[in-house]
């Protein structure tokens, strides 16, 4: 045993659980605490037949069936029922991105900072680290999965099974660990693990995109996306586990792609070979502005098209969402034609408002992490000479924080946009561009205070700095989740996204946007101010 | 002789990370046209004292300036003027080696120059390569191109060669004596002894965040010990007697050849012994830069041997 190629693999198994402890511990904690809240939280909201009826009849509108997957349970409803609907699409999504962050972190993020070299040069089997990875992903969705399931057998809601809530825990840890399989296969194409994450994410987006897509048209067409093969589950009504099984046959058959793409490269090399370049730096590539955006080009890219698609899926849709005779054919009936279109245009707008929410957390995302790298590129060694040459702290500080606004701004605008676009094409009566703008003027002073907050953290805090992704992590699920599970006001008003009132449904309110785009402005200054009189940040 | 203008200056300059005190009592200058050479042990406090003379790392007392401007506040006017490689050299990924040279002129508000192209042949560096591919030596010689293509006052360089082949590090020290004769100032900190002791004017010995000793090469043979070897006609009884003699050797295939190291300052009271017993042959060495630097590096030792007891 030891001289093949898998010798030391349960070491190093071992060796990554520990070294990941404390954050898989995080994703434990919110992973099973949001499942248990809401298990718990929910016998309460939808007790009576009527509160029942009237969730039922909003999920099943096109609008949420795109956002939570199709309702396809019979009557008599229970909160069980309700409960599985409302969060396996949303949890399923939570455990691939959980498994796509561990996935990388174990394989390739490992070999650009050269420590696979070194473990490799000791008496390690030649894929025992990557199956270690592949174990070390397998153990964590196995444990996550079944606390979950023991959450929901805790919360003992009405209607609940204990082989629905094994099958629904068990469902996840099996989606959450194709997609972790997923991305130990990018891990092998791409040549970093930046790189990595971007494909993962793709494929993520894709099969999402897909499903949402022939939800709302025709969920059989939902077998073609993997990623849909939750809402097959059943759970808490037929309880189907073969699509358990199918995810986990998937994951192995990548498993295999992934083993054999391994075997047949070098280490840190990808399948896609890095090719020369320009001679000399182009005009363009002048100082630390150019600098950075030439870095973060590809990603810059990928999430403005990312966030254009986005919106214009959701966009494509507008017209079944708006369809209030086929939705709702008998209140149409008695309102008439103006009121009907009056009245879809307000379940447009309202579906519009939920995805702005979406949209600008999606956008956070890259304009934070570029602040954050403020630090993250200072670790790597990268701007030990920069400093060293005529560069002012904060011209370096203003070049990262312009370059993040500008991504933020764009992918939000680019995420109105696309939803305008696509929805101007199958609206019967559309709406002006104008009135989606709103979203984008009313959300994005939120964005700005939200990456401000990271601004101040990157100053003060460099070490712990990813604490500021709490801020758009807990602004999605209090707002996406947050009328489902009825949070109160204050609960929902902790980040800046809660302050943002029902655009492009209501009117932008400018004295808010005015006071919060001065808040971000200080807080920019204040990150500033933190930033300028530390040391800077060693390896 | 005519008054030289200190380039760098560093007085009780102290770095304290958290409790951990990495610099305790730097004081030195370098000076204008000088090649200052900078050694110590690892860990010794080199970088920490370059990254605070560059207004990366925060002074937590004493004074430091450069040009006689202060490193923290004047950070940016200072740089216009200075070049620095440090030991360990990142470069991003996915740019080339081209670009990033390029880059590093253009943050200094230079260009690409026809001096530029000659040092990329010198040290033949592939320029259109992406600098994830770059082998160590590689990303050194980027930064070394950088360097020394940049019209500056001021070169730093901190261990600039650790992973250069022969060749190349000829190449560095061509260069470096080229700026040197060019004027410039250059603190280069280093642990090729060889290189230190053939480049450099004048050097400042670290050790545990203390400058122990400054001054040329020779200022300081004479705070040590030279080897002497020798044979005489009478028996050297004696001379083990006498005040500075250490280390007596006697080399037991010949008669009355002995070899001793003596301290420098004593050197005429031991001639002159050795000289009363007739000499027959006589070789002294001066200690070499690498003696020096044991010297100090074993006292270190010792002391530490001796706290712990
Ligand atoms: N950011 C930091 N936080 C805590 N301690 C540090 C930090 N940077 C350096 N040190 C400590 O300061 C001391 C001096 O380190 P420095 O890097 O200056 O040594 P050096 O002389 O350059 O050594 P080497 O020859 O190995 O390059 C070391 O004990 C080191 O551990
Ligand atoms: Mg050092």
């Amino acid at each position: 045993m030891h001289n093949n190629n898998f010798s030391q693999t349960g070491y190093l198994t071992r060796f990554y659980l520990r070294r990941d402890w404390l954050k898989i511990l995080i994703w434990l904690i919110g992973l099973v605490g949001l499942m248990g809240i809401g298990g718990g939280k929910f016998d309460g909201l939808y007790g009576t037949k009527a509160a029942m009826n009237s969730i039922v009849a909003t999920l099943k509108t096109p609008a949420m069936i795109s956002m939570f997957g199709p309702f396809t349970a019979q009557q008599p409803y229970n909160v069980a029922l309700i409960f599985a609907m409302e969060m396996m699409v949303f949890m399923g999504l939570f455990m691939a991105i959980m498994n796509i962050y561990f996935a990388v972190k174990a394989t390739r993020a490992e070999e650009d900072n050269g420590i696979l070299e070194l473990v490799r040069a000791h008496a390690v089997g030649k894929y025992a680290p990557l199956l270690a990875a592949t174990l070390e992903l397998l153990i964590i969705n196995l444990v996550i999965g079944i606390l979950e399931s023991l959450s929901l057998i805790a919360a003992n809601m009405t209607g609940a099974n204990a082989a629905g809530s094994w099958l629904f825990g068990l469902g996840l840890a099996a989606v959450g660990f194709m997609f972790g399989v997923f991305s130990l296969l990018m891990a092998q194409l791409s040549d970093n693990a930046r790189g990595a994450t971007i494909l993962s994410y793709l494929v993520l987006a894709i099969l999402f995109l897909v499903r949402m897509l022939t939800d709302v048209t025709n969920p059989d067409y939902t077998w073609w996306s993997p990623f849909g093969w939750i809402e097959k589950l059943s759970v808490y009504d037929q309880n189907i586990w073969w699509p358990v099984l199918a995810m986990l046959g998937v994951a192995l058959l990548v498993i295999g792609a992934t083993f054999y793409a391994y075997a047949h490269r070098d280490v840190t090399a990808g399948l896609i070979a890095t090719r020369p370049g320009r001679k000399q730096a182009s005009a363009l590539l002048a100082g630390p502005l150019t600098l950075i955006f030439r870095l973060e080009r590809t990603s810059f890219i990928v999430w403005l098209i990312g966030l254009f698609v986005l919106g214009a899926s959701y966009g494509s849709i507008f017209g079944t969402v708006g369809d209030i005779m086929k939705t709702n054919p008998m209140v149409a009936q008695l309102m008439g034609s103006k009121a009907v279109n009056a009245a879809t245009q307000t379940v447009i707008l309202n579906f519009a408002a939920l995805l702005a929410i979406v949209f600008v957390v999606l956008s956070t995302i890259p304009a934070m992490q570029i602040i954050l790298k403020l630090n993250g590129d200072e670790r790597k060694g990268w701007l030990e000479q920069i400093h060293a040459k005529s560069i002012s702290r904060l011209h370096l500080y203003c070049s990262y924080v312009v370059l993040a606004l500008i991504t933020g701004s764009l992918s939000l605008l680019l995420g109105v946009i696309g939803m305008y676009a696509a929805g101007q094409s199958v609206m019967d009566t559309p709406i002006p561009l104008s009135r989606f703008l709103r979203a984008f003027y009313g959300y994005l002073p939120a964005l700005l205070v939200t990456v401000g907050i990271s601004a101040v953290f990157a100053g003060l805090l460099p070490r712990l700095q990813a604490i500021s992704w709490l801020v758009p992590i807990y602004g999605f699920i209090s707002l996406y989740l947050g009328n489902l599970l009825d949070l109160p006001k204050w609960a929902v008003n902790l980040t800046p996204y809660g302050w943002i009132n029902n655009v492009p449904l209501r009117q932008v309110q400018w004295p808010l946007t005015g006071a919060l785009v001065a808040l971000a402005f200080a807080l920019f200054v204040i990150g500033f101010m933190l930033y300028r009189r530390r040391d800077m940040v060693e390896n | 002789m005519i008054m030289v203008e200190n380039v760098v200056e560093i007085e009780h300059l102290q770095k304290k990370f958290g409790k951990t005190v990495a610099l305790e009592d730097i004081t030195f200058a370098v000076r204008q046209g000088e090649v200052f050479g900078f050694i110590g042990p690892n860990g010794a406090g080199k970088s920490t004292t370059i990254r605070t003379l560059l207004g990366i790392l925060r002074a937590s007392g004493g004074a430091a300036t450069i040009f006689g401007q202060d490193v923290w506040r004047d950070a940016v006017a200072i740089h216009t003027r200075l070049a620095y490689v440090p030991g360990d050299v990142y470069l991003w990924p996915n740019l080339t080696g081209g670009e990033v040279i390029d880059l590093f002129l253009k943050l200094n508000h230079q260009k690409h120059s026809a001096k530029t192209d000659t040092l990329i042949k010198q040290f033949e560096l592939d320029p259109t390569k992406k600098t994830r591919t770059y082998s160590k030596g590689n990303r050194q010689k980027v930064a070394l191109i950088a360097a020394f293509s940049t019209e500056a006052d001021l070169y730093i360089f901190d261990e600039p060669t650790s992973g250069l082949d022969p060749l190349n590090e000829e190449i560095f020290q061509k260069n470096v004596l080229a700026l040197k004769q060019a004027g410039k100032s250059i603190l280069l900190s280093s642990h090729i002894l060889s290189e230190v002791e053939r480049m450099c004017d004048r050097i400042g010995i670290i050790r545990q965040g203390r400058i122990i000793e400054t001054g040329s090469l020779e200022e300081m043979r004479h705070l040590t010990r030279t080897v002497v070897q020798v044979q005489t006609k009478q028996a050297p009884n004696d001379i083990s007697q006498l005040a500075g003699v250490h280390d007596i050797k006697v080399d037991s295939s010949e008669v009355n050849k002995i070899s001793f190291a003596v301290d420098s300052d004593q050197m005429s009271p031991v001639m002159a012994a050795l000289a009363a017993k007739e000499i027959i042959s006589l070789q002294s060495t001066p200690p070499t830069l690498e003696d020096l630097f044991l010297r100090y590096y074993n006292d270190d030792r010792q002391e530490v041997k001796r706290d712990a007891q």
